[in-house]
């Protein structure tokens, strides 16, 4: 643990620079090409609201800027999820020639994408505005559901990092998943009034006990019905989502003086 | 074991690569068939010390655990048995143009690769003029590294590893970098830097003549294991015998 924080420490600001430096190689290649950061997401939510807004008949309140909040929290979660997988092949380079802690590959990834979702973030601010979203003071409870989303997706990063060495095709799994937790965490529906009504238990188990349903039903929660989301719930996922962290981190120093092997 | 501290010592180091081949489970499931994993023993039971300030070289030919031994000293993998120990003392692999962004202009990727090999952000700026002014590539250090000639890249990629120190350091195969001057004078730096008496060298190579010139003591490394450690000239004659 100590050792995790002098790392973090010592290369944190490598991490912050590649980040850096990769979103602004990512720019140079085009000049249009930052301004994808914010269409990407904002055509995504048209489509949504289109297909379910009026093809499905969503009823939602400001739904719009309801999916745009899902497609935010997601995006962040599965770009970094998908990215980890491949995460010590990608950087054979640097991996085979220098030691780093494998996780700072992580996290320079996590602020390559914590950075476009603060864009994503700006984005949703301007909805609420244009929207005349009413605010309440709830919306500070953003900043733990932020550090829960964050925490979370830095432990699975780590954990998949691991398993991505050593088996090969694991991002075809992890990109299944993926798309099955994507429809059962409500991006561009409502769980707890489509699945809820039918089947309360089932509601509660994909509302709550799946993470990134319970995040950004929250998330829509705080800043868009200025209601209080369940704060126990808030602890238990702040606790497991730090277990996950530890799990993955010490997984990390344990083997990855044998990933250059593999590779 | 001279007057002087070691700086390295390393005891007992076996290093063997299972040859884990990257499971899939695709391929398991359509042959159930385990894969026996082979095993090859990269370096055996090996022990030697570098004493502060001194030069090291090792030679052999390919496959005999040189580059192995080196990366173990780098701290890239551990050993599978046995320990190294470096009293200490900071490391690095001599290695080109790591974590280069091509996008990026040379003054950018100075910070990134030395931040990489674990300087911090002020410690390599206020490096930057020198390792500009060795590279020599005027102004296209302000440029994207993808503009650059293959001479270039090198020449850039040597100067920030040369310029930032570190106590030992690692060299995988002594440099030819750039044109001729410039190999001259990337030659003379290398021999300034380790001629320092608080630096630690050690060198693998296949060029005699560079090892004869620059080491003090040479390891020749046979499958792996130490076939013969000593003064450099002895053991260097021994070995170009051996390989005729």
């Amino acid at each position: 643990m100590k050792r995790f924080w002098s790392d973090l420490k010592k290369h944190n600001g490598y991490a912050l620079y590649a980040a850096k430096a990769e979103l602004k190689a990512e720019v140079a290649s085009s000049y249009l090409n930052w301004i994808w950061w914010v269409l990407e997401p904002l055509c995504f939510m048209i489509i949504y609201s289109i297909v379910f807004g009026y093809i499905f008949n969503a009823r939602e309140q400001y739904f719009s800027v309801f999916i745009f909040i899902g497609i935010t929290a997601w995006d962040f979660f599965s770009r970094n999820l998908r990215n980890s997988v491949r995460m010590v092949k990608k950087n054979k380079a640097i991996v085979s020639k220098v030691y780093i802690p494998k996780f700072i590959l992580v996290l320079s990834k996590m602020y390559v994408n914590g950075f476009k979702m603060l864009i994503s973030f700006a984005i949703i601010i301007i909805m609420l505005v244009v929207y005349r979203v009413p605010i309440t003071i709830n919306i500070v409870l953003v900043i733990p559901l932020l550090a829960i989303l964050w925490v979370l997706s830095f432990g699975l990063m780590c954990i998949l990092l691991h398993f991505g060495v050593f088996i090969d095709d694991l991002s075809n799994i992890i990109n299944l998943l993926l798309k099955f937790v994507f429809y059962m965490t409500g991006i561009f529906y409502n769980i707890e009034t489509r699945i809820g009504k039918k089947n309360p238990m089932l509601g509660s188990l994909v509302g709550e006990w799946n993470p990134m349903a319970y995040l950004i039903i929250s998330f829509r929660k705080v800043i868009l019905y200025g209601e209080t989301p369940k704060l126990i719930l808030i602890a238990v996922w702040f606790a497991i989502s730090c277990l996950i962290s530890i799990y993955g981190v010490h997984l990390i120093y344990k083997n990855e003086n044998s990933y250059v092997k593999v590779i | 074991m001279s007057e002087k501290a070691s700086a390295i010592s390393v005891r007992n180091v076996s290093i063997t690569y299972k040859w884990i081949k990257a499971y899939s489970i695709k391929k398991n499931l359509l042959r159930l068939k385990k894969a026996d994993n082979q095993i090859v023993e990269a370096v055996k039971n090996v022990s030697f010390e570098v004493p502060e300030g001194s030069i090291l070289g090792i030679i052999g030919k390919n496959g005999s655990g040189k580059s192995t031994i080196l990366k173990a000293l780098a701290g890239i993998f551990s050993a599978d048995e046995g320990e190294i120990d470096l009293h200490g003392h900071s490391v690095s692999l001599l290695a080109i143009g790591v974590g280069f962004q091509k996008e990026l202009t040379g003054r950018e990727n100075i910070l990134l690769c030395g931040m990489l090999l674990g300087f911090s952000e002020d410690y390599v700026r206020e490096k930057m003029p020198e390792i500009i002014k060795f590279a020599e590539i005027g102004k296209f250090i302000d440029m994207p590294v993808r503009t650059y000639s293959s001479g270039m890249y090198s020449k850039l990629a040597f100067s920030i590893t040369a310029i930032l120190e570190t106590d030992i350091m690692l060299v995988d195969e002594v440099l030819s970098v750039g044109d001729h001057k410039f190999k001259k004078k990337s030659f003379k730096k290398m021999q300034e830097l380790i001629s320092d008496s608080h630096r630690t060298v050690v060198i693998v190579s296949h060029s005699i003549p560079s090892l004869r010139s620059l080491c003090q003591n040479v390891i020749w490394m046979h499958d792996g294991e130490i076939k013969r450690m000593g003064e450099a000239n002895e053991v260097l004659d021994e070995y170009t015998e051996f390989m005729n």
